[in-house]
């Protein structure tokens, strides 16, 4: 079967962006990186699926916390980040880390015929993680960009990236990702076992 | 659909423990209704029971697990098949549970009968009776949702039971099941993970297989318990404490789901002190391990039964200590766990 990409983004969020100076760093230096790759991931026709972290009012991480720091519907900070925004993208809601966890993205990929999803975004550890290997066990073959995810802390990327490699995930750069699609590479499922 | 009036979206109320009607109403339409046959209770201050001459088991615990809904279960199976299962272990035939509830004001009436549901065909699979319940409401935040304590009285009615201390050198440790199922559904479905549809709780009934176990082999198993906080590693460090002999354990012959590993290795916790559910560790004779695995292994919950290790003396192992070969070469010192690795599983 041909190889249908789609790129989804993980929590590029301004209330994620922006949670403290160490992390707005990190993001700075990460953008202009992630915005070139959907940039040539939209202009090969590769549909870009923006998860938004979503959560209750009730949620505790709510407490005291100011408006551009709230991930809350309708909040300054639930905001998917004007800059990896392009035209045709989705913006998908999610209530937990993983993009597929209680979300209609798996449906939505099928509709698209995806087969190979590129997973970007923020936290590498986190929802990057659980989000390649949701897909993973969903019967996607994942690609993982090593320059367009990101924590606070580089120490986090490196071992997010290097469990990833080990278990679910093909990581390479980005620049090697867009010419791998170019090229209409293949890539197989990984067994985790 | 209960049938029990609640507030108008049909929700627990303060009033449905305030000990008038609408307790009733709960109680007895509710809980002992949905528990059936299963309830033997005589609605007074206690229940007599008759109970064989000779020695009893007594054991208690309590269930605050967060979600109290997961994927293989409920807190209502959890309540009966963790005080059911610590009778089994002992060696005891479980007869009778107590049902304690404290419910949170604006659980919903219908998970409340959900999880009687789960309770009645729990203690029916198990063979036991609800002898006696208790139910308290408190204010919204005085508990989250709900919480359950079960005491249970089984027999002690088979010639031999399995104790620790009977744990000699040569006796190969028995393990049953997938290490840290139970620990690594729970986390994945709190955080949403993406591992909790493919790595179940394990939560399960184990006192039949238990009673075959013992009615086969009752002396060659001279040690058992199940494996729930604190891990394989807690337990094997129990044993070794009890018996003052050395374990030597294969890490390579470990049951592990790939996927367990994977989360594990994400969440930079260890397997060997996850929890289960419904998974034994064995300290049995050599001549018996065969069988004793073999007759496991015919049996649905225990069917990854496997030898994992050796009681020893000397051979680098320390007499109380436990040791373990790594499957990549090396090994490493198995040690007691101080503190928790993760809150309220159970």
């Amino acid at each position: 079967m041909d190889a249908k990409y789609a790129v989804i983004t993980n929590d590029l969020q301004v209330a994620a962006a922006t949670v403290d100076p160490q992390r707005q760093a990190a993001v700075d230096a990460f953008m202009p990186r992630q915005i070139s790759f959907l940039e040539h991931m939209r202009r090969l026709g590769v549909p870009v699926i923006h998860m938004q972290l979503v959560v209750g009012e009730d949620d505790p991480r709510n407490e005291g916390t100011p408006d551009e720091l709230r991930f809350t519907a309708g909040s300054a900070g639930v905001r998917v980040l004007p800059a990896v925004l392009g035209p045709g993208d989705r913006v998908v809601p999610k209530p937990k880390d993983s993009a597929f966890f209680d979300t209609p993205l798996h449906d939505i990929l099928r509709e698209l015929g995806v087969n190979v999803v590129i997973i970007t975004g923020m936290q590498a550890q986190i929802c990057v993680q659980t989000s390649a290997a949701d897909a993973h066990f969903r019967g996607y073959a994942v690609l993982v960009p090593s320059d367009c995810v990101v924590s606070t802390r580089a120490d986090d990327v490196d071992r997010a990236l290097q469990w990833l490699a080990g278990y679910c995930a093909t990581v390479l750069t980005g620049e090697q990702i867009v010419r791998f699609v170019e090229n209409g590479g293949r890539l197989v499922v990984k067994d985790a076992s | 659909m209960t049938a029990v009036a609640g507030d108008r979206d049909g929700l627990i109320v303060l009033d449905h423990g305030a000990g008038g009607g609408m307790s009733r109403e709960l109680v007895v339409d509710l809980i002992a209704t949905g528990l059936g046959e299963v309830y033997v209770g005589e609605w007074q201050d206690s229940t007599l029971l008759a109970v064989e001459p000779g020695t009893i088991a007594l054991t208690t615990d309590s269930f605050v697990v967060d979600p109290p809904f997961f994927g293989g279960g409920d807190i209502g199976k959890l309540a009966v098949t963790g005080t059911v299962n610590d009778l089994a272990v002992c060696g005891a035939r479980p007869l009778y549970l107590t049902l304690a509830m404290i419910i949170e004001e604006g659980f919903p009436l219908a998970d409340l009968a959900t999880i009687v549901a789960s309770v009645r065909a729990c203690a029916e699979e198990a063979g036991v009776r609800i002898a006696a319940g208790d139910t308290k409401v408190v204010r919204k935040g005085e508990a989250d949702r709900i919480f359950l304590n079960t005491a249970g009285i089984g027999v002690l009615d088979r010639p031999a039971r399995p104790d620790s201390r009977a744990i000699v050198p040569g006796d190969q440790l028995i393990v049953t099941g997938y290490l840290g199922d139970h620990s690594i559904h729970l986390l994945s479905l709190r955080a949403g993970l993406g591992f909790e549809s493919r790595v179940p709780s394990d939560c399960a009934v184990l006192s039949g297989v238990i009673g075959e176990l013992l009615d086969a082999f009752g002396p060659d198993v001279h040690a058992m318990r199940d494996i729930t906080r604190g891990g394989l590693g807690t337990v094997l460090n129990e044993f070794a404490a009890d018996c003052g002999y050395g374990l030597h354990i294969d890490g390579g012959a470990l049951p592990v789901r790939p996927e367990t590993a994977m989360a594990a290795d994400m969440l930079g916790v260890d397997v060997l002190y996850l929890a289960n559910e419904g998974n034994l560790c064995l300290a049995v004779a050599p001549r018996a391990a065969a069988g004793v695995v073999d007759l496991l292994r015919r049996h649905r919950y225990t069917a990854q039964a496997r030898v994992v290790g050796t009681v020893v003396t000397g051979g680098g192992v320390t007499g109380g200590g436990v040791l373990m070969d790594l499957p990549g070469g090396g090994r490493r010192d198995v040690e007691l766990l101080y503190g928790a690795q993760l809150p309220r599983l159970c």
